[in-house]
């Protein structure tokens, strides 16, 4: 018999949406091999979901993980994985999201470390958990098909009462629209793959659970310490800040009765409350006229975006003496740096955004646009960082001239954004069919000649006192995704040694890699990148240990914001031990998060005919756009640091495939059986 | 109000947990209070096993409630109990009311008793226990729930306060 663990709950929940048969399936049979989040939603798609399969086929899993953290009380651990298919990724691929909230830990309460979805109903409904009682209900007669997120929430809660968390999708998901978001609480999501829509084509509305069991950790007193010491949280009091005016990058946007705000938190069990409360905000789609809105990284830009957002070196690098997790930043915890640190000229080497124009300041737009990306259940990143910008640039270089929307383009226009938004949710016409498939699908319908590659001639560097530099009016980067820290486009200021790394981490991954492998390390890394960054080897490390660091970030599971910590290596090995018990070495949980990603990559090749060319093919076009130091790629020297990742890897350097030495070193020698009777595993 | 976490002092019956106006710190509904509280008297998170309960405020996250047992100094939980001074006692120094789980049945009379709604007894379904708050009266450290707010918007209350209205 398998030796059963602290930190999990135990079982996995399986429906069948089609045959609506409900069975239970040990966690044992995945960990702590896999360690659970997305390591065992990897392991189950590589199992159970063979090529052929799209995104919105019933054929599609959905794979919800929490992690042995989860509801344990380790801090961050209250993160969940939701795994599949992904109808946001171009071409559509194996991907996933992550999400906070307390809908993770309610499920393990139930006694469920997880759910895997399969088939589709044939009338729209919802999961409802009660403990060990699973139920497919009819979300018709429940009257919340068609309502916005927040309401679907308040009304489960009205039905089954205020104490259950509910996942659930917004008008977005219902209408398939492949950047839908699947939503809890007010502005926590699944934003990235187009869950929401895989779930709409299952025409499942939401999930429901309410728990009342445990969750025993192994060590109580390694918990109870964790919670006072990990990411030095700040232990003060949280009081309403007030200011005249919204302060974005570089604008200043007046508010109605200024701006009142606070911070809060977004996941059960954390120990720091990093994302803002913006108060009182109009309300567009609520029930009363002013309502609260939660607001992380991208959402302000919708407020204003005249300047790309500066970068400062410590965000990303770190020292001994100025180590700071991005959340004590965020929430006001973070001590001031530490002058004596000779690092200091390098680390706040402050990065001007480049500046751009795209539209001036105005509160209530920005928060109307939040409010009904959230609402509607759809992703923002596809609506303010591309579909806005790509407006607003087209606009400028005349590109939509002979386009009817059916009401002039003017992104500045509440209005305006309003009726796009209505129009792409509910897939109205011809325009609002296109959009609904996401940006990348919709720009090349039109023509990406004209429509995604034309040159926005208004990009100024503040770095190279104003010069003008080409970029595309279409941020699109890779796989289908936007730009995020890619040294143009948006959060573009990073210099070449930090956006090359990140390059190859979205290379090998099949979506934006950089919410949840924010690039991260010390300033060492730097000195070793300074004369050689394509041919260091220092750069393929980098990535490797953020690779590894990622992956256990959604294994254990904890966040982005606070882990890696460059001088607490071990952090993720003691949270999981805190949490488990199961006596894993660092060694032994690294080459878990090894293996994880090494049956990612399996996927992608087995199920995507992934290859070294492919992923080159697709990452580089975008970085041959000058950075804002207007430096483009050097596409041998990106040639040199894709081998010395590969050779590191463990990787073929002429396919990208990983060797059958690699799989069988990490207790994958099946995969590599498979492979090689495709024909993909070299020696 | 205190956000002292000494022991307390020799008859103050009625002291109880408090969560401050939101205008000196707002909570952030991270259920640190709840999460602690279950850890350090069971060694387990879990709904069931908590003695302070936080009703989340799911959309507008303004007004997360954290609701505590009051200490009534007439105890109506004290009163109903068929095993009192055995299953449910009150301190001799402190006037703490407090569950002894060993001799409890699980009738669920003070559950019953409590005259708030929500109750602010928990009941444990699996081991058939009353689960109450003693104000963590055998730790050393005070009351995890206050010890471990990262916001501090919890206190313990200055004097006796009475029911709330």
């Amino acid at each position: 018999m398998k030796r059963e663990l602290c930190g999990y709950a135990g079982k996995i929940l399986r429906v069948n949406l089609t045959t609506k048969e409900i069975t239970e399936q040990p966690i044992w049979d995945y960990v702590p091999k896999y360690l659970g989040g997305r390591g065992v939603a990897n392991k189950i798609f590589w199992d159970e979901v063979k090529p052929g399969v799209k995104a919105l086929d019933p054929e599609n899993k959905l794979i919800i993980m929490t992690g042995a953290t989860t509801a344990t009380g380790i801090p961050t651990g209250g993160r969940i994985v939701i795994a599949g298919i992904a109808p946001q990724c171009y071409p559509e691929q194996y991907a996933w999201s992550g999400m906070g909230g307390w809908f993770g830990s309610e499920l393990k309460y139930a006694g469920y470390d997880g759910i895997v979805l399969e088939g589709a109903l044939e009338k729209p409904g919802y999961l409802f958990i009660d403990d060990q009682t699973v139920e497919i209900r009819d979300a018709l007669a429940a009257g919340i098909w068609g309502l916005y997120t927040y309401d679907t929430q308040i009304k489960l809660e009205s039905i089954h009462g205020k104490d259950v968390k509910s996942i659930v999708i917004g008008p977005a998901g219902e209408n398939l629209l492949r950047m839908a978001i699947v939503a809890t609480a007010n502005e926590t999501a699944a934003g990235k793959g187009g869950f929401g829509a895989v779930m709409g084509s299952k025409l499942l509305k939401g999930i429901c659970v309410r728990g009342t069991g445990s969750i025993k950790p192994a060590d109580v007193n390694k918990v109870l310490e964790l919670r006072k010491t990990m990411g030095t949280p700040g232990f003060n009091t949280n009081p309403i800040k007030e200011s005249p005016k919204f302060f974005g990058h570089g604008q200043e946007a007046e508010v109605e009765g200024g701006l009142r705000e606070y911070n809060t938190t977004c996941s059960h069990g954390c120990n720091q409350h990093c994302p803002r409360l913006m108060m009182d905000i109009k309300s567009t789609t609520w029930k009363q006229e002013r309502m609260n809105q939660v607001s992380k990284c991208v959402g302000p830009f919708a407020i204003e975006w005249k300047y790309d957002c500066a970068w400062m070196p410590a965000q990303t690098y770190v020292t001994e003496k100025n180590n700071t997790a991005a959340c004590a930043m965020m929430s006001g915890a973070a001590p001031p740096p530490d002058f004596s640190d000779p690092e200091i000229p390098i680390l706040f080497d402050e990065h001007q955004g480049d500046e751009y124009n795209f539209w001036g300041p105005d509160y209530n737009r920005g928060m109307t646009i939040n409010e009904l990306c959230s609402q509607y259940g759809v992703n923002k990143w596809d609506i303010i960082v591309w579909l806005m910008t790509w407006l607003s640039m087209g606009n400028a270089e005349g590109v939509f001239d002979d386009i009817d929307f059916g009401m002039e383009i003017d992104v500045e226009s509440e209005d305006f954004m309003k009726y796009m938004l209505d129009m792409i949710v509910y897939r109205k016409g011809y325009y609002g069919n296109l959009f609904a498939e996401g940006m990348s699908r919709a720009i090349r319908e039109m023509g990406k000649e004209k429509f995604g590659d034309t040159i926005y001639q208004q990009r100024k560097s503040r770095r190279l006192g104003g010069k003008q530099l080409d970029i595309p009016i279409s941020f699109e980067v890779a796989w289908g995704y936007s730009a995020h820290w890619n040294g143009r486009g948006y959060e573009g200021t990073v210099p070449l040694d930090t956006w090359l790394p990140i390059a190859v981490e979205m290379m090998t991954s099949t979506r934006d890699a950089q919410t949840n492998t924010h690039h991260k390390d010390t300033t060492d890394y730097i000195h070793a990148m300074k004369t050689d960054p394509y041919g260091s080897l220092a750069g393929p490390q980098s990535v490797i240990m953020n690779e590894t660091k990622s992956e256990l970030k959604e294994a254990i599971t904890t966040c982005d914001w606070q882990l890696p910590d460059m001088f607490w290596m071990t952090a993720e090995t003691e949270l999981f031990e805190a949490a488990t018990g199961a006596g894993l070495t660092q060694e032994e949980i690294e080459t878990a998060a090894n293996r994880i990603k090494n049956l990612f990559r399996a996927i992608t090749i087995r199920n995507y005919d992934r290859t070294r060319q492919m992923e080159v093919d697709e990452i580089v076009p975008f970085h041959r756009y000058p950075d804002a130091d207007g430096i483009c790629i050097d596409e041998d020297g990106f040639n040199t640091f894709v081998s010395n990742y590969y050779r590191l890897r463990g990787w073929d350097e002429k396919t990208g495939w990983p060797t059958r030495e690699t799989y069988e070193k990490l207790g994958l020698g099946d995969v590599a059986n498979e492979l090689a009777a495709l024909g993909k595993c070299p020696q | 109000m205190t956000n002292n976490n000494s022991n307390l002092g020799p008859k103050e019956l009625g002291r109880h947990v408090i969560q401050h106006a939101k205008e000196y710190s707002v909570c952030v509904g991270c259920n640190a209070c709840e999460i602690v509280c279950s850890l350090v008297h069971e060694g387990a998170a879990g709904q069931m096993l908590r003695r302070i309960f936080l009703e989340r405020d799911t959309i507008n996250l303004e007004d997360h409630t954290i609701l505590t047992c009051q200490h009534c100094q007439d105890h109506p939980c004290y009163e109903a109990c068929p095993k009192k001074d055995q299953a449910i006692c009150i301190e001799a120094d402190s006037g703490i009311v407090y569950i002894n789980e060993a001799d409890c049945i699980g009738c669920k009379k003070c559950y019953k008793a409590c005259p708030y709604e929500p109750k602010r007894i928990n009941y444990d379904t699996v081991s058939k226990k009353a689960k109450k708050c003693d104000l963590c009266r055998n730790r050393e450290a005070g009351q995890a729930c206050i010890e471990y707010c990262q916001v501090q918007c919890l206190a313990l209350s200055e004097a006796d306060l009475g029911r709330e209205n």
